[in-house]
């Protein structure tokens, strides 16, 4: 079983382009009701990604205002350089991984690291259970 | 982040480029046109002192003052005869002008004579204006309204941005505090440099205090070399001062335009410090504080 019989596509999780401000970003997290956010540029490449947890850490930090903070690029607060995984991958494979490194969502990029997806963690143990 | 660079002239007016970091540029003349020959004489006299300190410069008056504190105040001469005005500034001496527009019907009138079209601070956040001042296809001076905080300038330069336009240069004018009160704060540059746009100040209304005598607005123009010289330190690009020959008289914003007898020394003060701040990122690099956020 492959990461992409199970992943979501595109268009059925939160992504955004660099320019999206963090207050357009998490409107969008909070519609799909996931715990993250893609940044991508307009190649569609994956810039970084915004996970609650990055926001709950950063809460503590931040010093300026909300107002100001809400219109930081999203890009600003994301994290760069994040794990992935690509469609043909082994899906047990990868979820082993994401259970080394306790994530719940892992984006799916192909070999020009072009976002196609997102594995998350439950319909993905579901599928491997049934 | 990378600055844009804004260049404001077209034709064979002498072009200003703005932003990084080129040399400091200034705008400025009487805040309304007077009339033809005043404009005239002020462009001159200005020119001059520009061209003896070696400073890029646009001029700068506006042809209908249309937020004036009092009905009886003077209102301005008029689309049509102030944009004549401005054209033949424009050709005489061959330099770039700017006027603000407040009307979303002048712009279009206003951007093909002015090398550059202000949006006033009032209305830095008016949909109808900005779409306006970006279809002009020039690059744009917007002020940022005293009611305004400097990070929710962005939405502003993205609601142009979204209209096709991204030649603007951010300024600050001062921010209430309070009534009848403005104060600079100096965080708003870096805040604004942070869109990568030049950013501009403008020390003559910074220093007004609105509507304080009833039905005009007062002004503390003692205070004007002092904030230049800190937001000049601070980083500005374009320095915005409005000048006159004989403030007192002066038909819009007598108590806070600059008296042009001060004009040499106070721009000679900002293109050293300007220099000075070069020299000394030249020296240490660019300031490279850690932010609490990151």
């Amino acid at each position: 079983m492959k990461v992409e019989d199970v992943m979501i596509e595109m268009g059925k999780f939160p992504a955004v382009t660099q320019n999206t401000i963090l207050k357009e970003a998490l409107t969008e997290m909070g519609e799909a009701n996931l715990g993250l956010v893609c940044i991508i540029n307009n190649k569609q490449e994956l810039l970084g990604l915004i996970t609650d947890g990055d926001l709950r850490r950063k809460l503590l930090k931040v010093q300026k205002p909300f107002s100001a903070f809400f219109v930081d690029d999203a890009l600003v607060h994301a994290k760069e350089d994040p794990i992935t995984c690509q469609p043909g991958e082994n899906l047990k494979e990868v979820v082993k991984l994401m259970g080394d490194k306790q994530i719940w969502d892992l984006p799916v990029v192909n070999q020009d690291n072009q976002l196609v997806g997102l594995l998350h963690l439950h319909p993905a143990i579901k599928k491997l259970i049934n | 982040m990378e600055q844009k660079i804004v260049t404001v002239g077209y034709g064979d007016v002498k072009k200003v480029q703005i932003g990084g970091t080129l040399p400091l540029a200034f705008v400025g003349g009487p805040c309304a046109i007077e009339n033809r020959d005043h404009a005239l004489f002020m462009a001159e006299s200005i020119a001059e002192i520009c061209e003896k300190l070696d400073i890029p410069w646009i001029y700068k008056s506006c042809y209908d003052k249309d937020c004036r504190s009092s009905p009886k105040s003077f209102h301005g001469v008029g689309i049509d005869k102030g944009l004549k005005i401005l054209s033949e500034v424009r050709e005489t001496l061959k330099v770039p002008v700017v006027s603000d527009f407040s009307d979303s019907s002048w712009a279009v009138a206003t951007g093909e004579v002015c090398d550059m079209v202000q949006v006033p601070a009032y209305l830095c956040r008016q949909t109808s204006i900005l779409r306006a001042a970006a279809h002009t296809g020039r690059p744009i001076l917007l002020k940022k309204g005293q009611f305004m905080s400097p990070w929710n300038m962005k939405n502003s330069c993205r609601k142009l941005e979204a209209f096709g336009n991204d030649r603007i240069i951010l300024a600050d004018r001062g921010t209430f505090m309070g009534y009848n009160m403005l104060v600079n704060d100096m965080t708003c540059f870096p805040t604004m440099r942070y869109t990568g746009y030049p950013v501009c100040y403008d020390a003559t209304h910074s220093i007004q205090l609105p509507t304080s005598m009833g039905n005009i607005s007062g002004g503390q123009r003692e205070f004007i070399p002092y904030l230049v010289r800190s937001a000049v330190a601070n980083g500005i690009n374009l320095l915005f001062m409005e000048t006159h020959d004989n403030p007192s008289k002066a038909l819009s914003d007598a108590n806070t335009v600059l008296d042009i007898k001060y004009l040499e020394n106070v721009l000679y003060q900002a293109k050293k410090v300007h220099e000075m701040r070069l020299e000394l990122f030249n020296e240490l690099g660019p300031d490279n504080v850690h932010p609490t956020n990151k």
